[in-house]
């Protein structure tokens, strides 16, 4: 369970800069929730999930995470309990290690490293198992390097990587936004069919309003750092995607957006 | 090339290797630009030979040089790490102190080795040539760092390094105290090279604050060179590399200087190294420029 209190962000204090990119969110989100979060750019989307990893510390409120109190644990220490997959295919994962370097690298996440092989027999071939289960041939290519598989790829073995280490919790940052319309179908079906059999508790952020509809079971949307639609059960099952422009247009002061295509998506 | 001067070219990339290894480690692993190396290999010469003279074990002494190498990288990290200063910067600064540390270390500019025993003494005498026996065992123990080195980054704490150099925020998101890893890296690549100053004193018989000049230099040229002759993927490849690389670049000089009519003096070995890491470095970009402009225009080719 996730419980975040009141937090706030602000970017470059005391600067010309400065931006408050979050002004007191407060939610809870139960144990195996998949939560999908929308809303324009700039709302601060990024910075929730960066809030929640640790990337930024939020400078007023508490988050707790299964009852811990985070709010000041840096990224590596969060990293047991949260997995993450980033926008950028690259930001992922290292290019330069091999598919099965990067499996193991996941898989030690929220433990100590020693000086224990990484890549035992063993775990080579426990890697080589789940790779399969992707269906994408990847298992016959443990030992390439990770730069020379396609974004599609990539993405597909970073939700894997997620699934390694047995945290609970998965942030997805428009994980599909820089993949094709085939590709991206593919990988969020892989996401969905991930989060289930892991029982995950998940936040997606995504760019399309279908998507933060068909997918989940709650959707948030942000604006101007504020949480300002929070919507689930039958509430949610009614609403379709016209409904939700409506209501991102009225966040927005009324103005028109529908034509907004990457809105819509 | 005299069989002396060839095992002595050989003998000297070997103890330079060590130094490639540790400029391997930071630049190529760690993508950490580190200049300590100036400061770090005379420090080890130092150490060793002041300890040699006051008696300890040449083993003990070598070790003490690795750990006083290891103590300036840990300098140079934590001003980075720490305080933010750029990693270049934070490394000349910890290269300037050690001038004036060395100095305080041996309480003169040089100091000579004459009687002390080394880590070589207990293998002359056993009918293989002195010139031949350098050689042979600093490479036995640049046989072993290679080894131990290789089994250390296949290790889950020497991947998590490896990945803190190629993409520290996917590190850190999986756990990896990035921080830490910086650390450990910079204080690792100046031990090698602490341990190369000792064993650089050893083989000479002197230690001097002047020795160190142009350390990084030719580290990199040994791991460029290297490179070069084996481009390998795999790390333990590549850390041969850094050796064969060592030795090769050892071997050019030696008959550059050899070579009367080139007409270069011992002196002007860091104008020449300098000039050839540039080279190195210009080439990839002057290759690259040509082949997209004659992809532009296939005719030129021609
Ligand atoms: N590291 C940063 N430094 C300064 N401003 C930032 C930083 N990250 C985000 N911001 C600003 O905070 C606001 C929210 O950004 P972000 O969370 O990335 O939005 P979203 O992901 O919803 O598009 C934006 O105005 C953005 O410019
Ligand atoms: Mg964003």
């Amino acid at each position: 369970m996730i419980a975040v209190e009141d937090i706030h962000v602000t970017f470059g204090r005391g600067t010309p800069l400065e931006k408050h990119a979050l002004r007191g969110v407060d939610l809870s989100i139960p144990e195996g929730q998949f939560v999908t979060v929308i809303g324009s750019n700039g709302a601060g989307k990024s910075t929730f999930l960066g809030s929640l990893a640790g990337d930024v510390l939020a400078e007023q409120g508490r988050i707790s995470i299964d009852g811990a109190d985070v709010t000041r644990w840096d990224t590596p220490r969060r990293a047991g309990l949260v997995a993450r997959v980033f926008q950028d295919p690259m930001a992922g994962s290292c290019a330069a290690l091999t598919i099965e370097e990067n499996m193991a690298l996941a898989a030690a996440r929220g433990r100590r490293r020693g000086l224990g092989l990484a890549l035992g027999s063993d775990r080579r071939k426990g890697f080589r198992d789940r790779i399969a289960a992707l269906g994408l041939g990847l298992e016959n290519r443990l030992h390439d390097r990770m730069g020379l598989l396609s974004g599609g790829q990539r993405q597909a073995v970073s939700l894997l990587m997620a699934t390694l280490a047995g945290s609970k919790i998965l942030l997805l940052d428009e994980h599909t936004a820089a993949l094709d319309p085939a590709t991206a179908d593919f990988v969020l079906d892989l996401t969905r069919r991930i989060v289930r059999d892991n029982r995950l508790t998940t936040l997606m952020v995504t760019h399309s309003m279908r998507q933060a509809l068909d997918y989940g079971d709650r959707t948030l949307m942000l604006h101007e750092g504020r949480v300002v639609l929070d919507v689930a059960g039958e509430e949610r099952a009614g609403l379709d995607v016209p409904h939700l422009l409506a209501l991102f247009a009225k966040q927005r002061g009324g103005a028109e957006i529908s034509d907004d295509s990457l809105l819509i998506g | 090339m005299s069989e002396i001067a060839l095992f002595g070219a050989i003998e000297i990339g070997l103890v330079y290797a060590l130094v490639a290894i540790g400029v391997y480690l930071s630049f190529r692993i760690l993508d950490f630009p580190d200049l300590t190396v100036d400061g770090s290999f005379p420090l080890g010469a130092a150490v060793c030979a002041v300890l040699l003279i006051a008696g300890v074990n040449p083993w003990l002494a070598s070790l003490a040089a690795a750990l006083a190498g290891a103590a300036a990288g840990l300098v140079t990290a934590t001003l980075n790490v720490r305080f933010k200063i750029l990693h270049l910067l934070a490394s000349i600064l910890t290269m300037i102190a050690l001038f004036s540390v060395n100095l305080r270390v041996m309480g003169r500019p040089n100091v000579a080795l004459l009687m002390q025993d080394t880590v070589l003494t207990p293998f002359y005498g056993l009918g293989v040539p002195d010139h031949i026996v350098r050689p042979l065992v600093v490479g036995a123990i640049v046989a072993a760092v290679v080894l131990l080195l290789a089994r250390f980054l296949s290790s889950e704490f020497g991947l998590a390094m490896r990945a803190t150099g190629v993409n520290a925020r996917m590190a850190r998101a999986q756990g990896v105290d990035t921080d830490a890893h910086v650390y450990a890296g910079i204080a690792l690549s100046n031990a090698l090279t602490g341990l190369a100053g000792a064993l650089f004193a050893q083989t000479n018989g002197f230690a001097d604050v002047t020795t160190g000049i142009g350390t990084i230099v030719v580290g990199l040229a040994a791991v460029i060179v290297g490179e070069t002759v084996l481009p390998a993927r795999a790390l333990a490849l590549a850390l041969v590399g850094c050796v064969v690389g060592s030795i090769l670049y050892r071997l050019a000089v030696q008959l550059a200087l050899s070579a009367d009519s080139i007409g270069l003096q011992a002196s002007d070995l860091n104008l020449v190294t300098a000039v050839l890491v540039a080279v190195a470095l210009i080439l990839p970009r002057l290759k690259a420029k040509a082949s997209r402009s004659t992809a532009r225009n296939p005719g030129a080719a021609r």
